[in-house]
């Protein structure tokens, strides 16, 4: 019988993007139990949010996740907007929407490349993080920022698109689209890629749901379930889309329903910006918010994530919990690790797009 | 199906279970439950409404009691089943045998606000350092070492 170890990888390891503690216990190349310890960019954000204004904690909850920061702020806008009984100008709800989106290839995109230098494809990672820039560079243009846009504000958005921004976007958008597409059809027929990824971090549309999995992971697991569809906020009433599924629930299902989604995404910018009401893009807002409670809830690109959101009436938020994706994720891969090879661990780990920072808040 | 009738639906099966109740947009709803029922309600939420997805645990220090709301989405409702606890020794028996996805939750709120979850597998720190004796930092009370 093969001898049985214990191997612990973390939380500063080489093949980790960012600090987790990992302890697996291994008989041979097989994985018999995975444990997990997180904590590690733990930054009491929870705590530090009750200590500060309104607005401030708006600048605070965008540094929850350097990847995808407007989705924070959303959620949070949008709660502190419900309990204020807010109407937010269109113009501003469709603004939100396009750098939801935006930020969702920006991250599905990076994601990409991650799953592909792990997968021992390097260079999809060069070509997809080129790519990357494009989003980037559009996203620069509007913000004047590449990462935490800071477009969000209580009662709209800081920033207004101008018509030239609005011409111009949808041709980056046209190579964007072909460049998904071109992808789809590389990690469905590359043979490396492939023999990676097939079969590779099983999980079952019954165990994705006892694990409460959310996003494209749950999604690759045969689950329609999305908030932009089902919850719906922002201008996604309004958006034709897909919600993207399949059914394999591996790791190339994973990756196929995060490029499908891409293309998903540009479809909904195009339209949009097409579709892009006139008028104001914030309304002004008081500072004391009213007493109440409420739950707030988008779909991020790692899945749903929720705020709650609790006003005792003064200019300090009496509580604020923030449950990102990654941790509602992170739960089932001890699960899908089980049996797994040791080589095949870092794809089953990145192929739910682990962000700590967000998890640990 | 709109809150309201999801809340209707679960009344009916669940009666005297749900204390006060309240709807307050289409896609929300809360209710609350008394502590001891909390596990039989949840049990009954899986197993005869389908309904799996805890989406998280909040823990609320009101200075008088702690408050802990978990949060269930079903297709286009997101509701809310509240209980309550005494601030002194808070327990509650663990949901992770029903909602297998409850485990880290439930450390988290172990963590932070210091809420036992009885027959919980596995309570050690998930986001507070190894060896941390300082206390609870979302307690109302507490203040930085």
């Amino acid at each position: 019988m093969a001898q049985r170890l214990v191997i612990p990888i973390g939380p500063q390891h080489p093949a980790l993007k960012e600090p987790l503690g990992f302890r697996f216990r291994v008989e041979g190349e097989r994985v018999l139990e995975t444990h997990i310890r997180m904590g590690y960019v733990h930054r009491g954000i929870e705590r530090a949010l009750q200590e500060r204004s309104y607005i401030q904690a708006l600048y605070l909850v965008e540094r929850v996740c350097g990847i995808c920061s407007h989705i924070h702020t959303t959620a949070f806008c949008q709660g502190v907007e419900e309990l204020l009984g807010l109407e937010i100008p269109p113009r501003a709800l469709y603004i939100r929407t396009i750098v939801c989106e935006l930020e969702r290839i920006h991250s599905h995109l990076l994601w990409l490349g991650v799953i592909g230098r792990d997968a021992g494809f390097e260079t999809l990672f060069m070509y997809t993080w080129r790519d990357r820039e494009t989003v980037l560079d559009i996203l620069e243009e509007i913000s004047g920022n590449r990462i935490n846009y800071a477009v969000n504000t209580f009662g709209g958005v800081r920033i207004d698109l101008t018509s030239a921004q609005i011409e111009s976007i949808p041709k980056r958008l046209d190579y964007l689209e072909e460049q998904a597409h071109y992808y789809l059809k590389l990690v469905t027929t590359e043979a490396t890629f492939v023999a990676r990824t097939h079969g590779v971090g099983y999980l079952s549309r019954e165990d994705g749901r006892a694990f409460c999995v959310v996003g494209p992971t749950i999604r690759a697991s045969g689950v329609d379930r999305d908030v932009r569809r089902d919850d719906p906020y922002a201008a996604y009433e309004e958006l034709p889309f897909q919600v993207v599924t399949a059914t394999e629930g591996d790791a190339l299902a994973r990756t196929v329903v995060r490029v499908k989604e891409v293309i998903e995404s540009v479809r909904m910018i195009r339209h949009a910006l097409h579709n892009l009401p006139e008028g104001e893009v914030r309304v002004r807002v008081r500072r004391r918010i009213p007493p109440g409670e409420v739950i707030s809830r988008v779909e991020a690109p790692r899945g749903e994530l929720i705020y709650y959101i609790k006003s005792d009436g003064t200019e300090r938020p009496a509580r604020v919990k923030i449950r990102a994706p990654t941790l509602a994720n992170m739960v089932a891969v001890p699960h899908m690790l089980k049996g797994a090879h040791i080589a095949d661990i870092p794809i089953v780990v990145a192929a739910i797009d682990l962000c700590i920072a967000c998890a640990d808040r | 199906m709109p809150a309201r009738t999801l809340l209707k639906k679960l009344k009916g099966v669940l009666g005297e279970h749900i204390g006060q109740a309240w709807v307050p947009r289409p896609h929300r709803a809360f209710f609350s439950v008394r502590r001891d029922e909390l596990h039989d309600v949840v049990e009954a939420l899986v197993n005869r409404f389908d309904i799996k997805h805890l989406s998280t645990i909040t823990g609320v220090d009101t200075g008088e009691e702690l408050e802990l709301l978990y949060h269930f989405w079903d297709y286009d409702v997101c509701f809310t089943v509240k209980i309550t606890l005494p601030r002194e020794k808070p327990c509650i028996k663990t949901l992770t045998d029903i909602v297998p996805g409850a485990l880290f939750y439930e450390r988290e709120v172990h963590d932070l606000l210091g809420v036992e979850f009885e027959e919980h597998p596995d309570l050690s720190p998930l986001v507070l350092p190894d060896g941390w004796e300082e206390g609870h930092p979302l307690l109302k009370d507490w203040s930085p070492p």
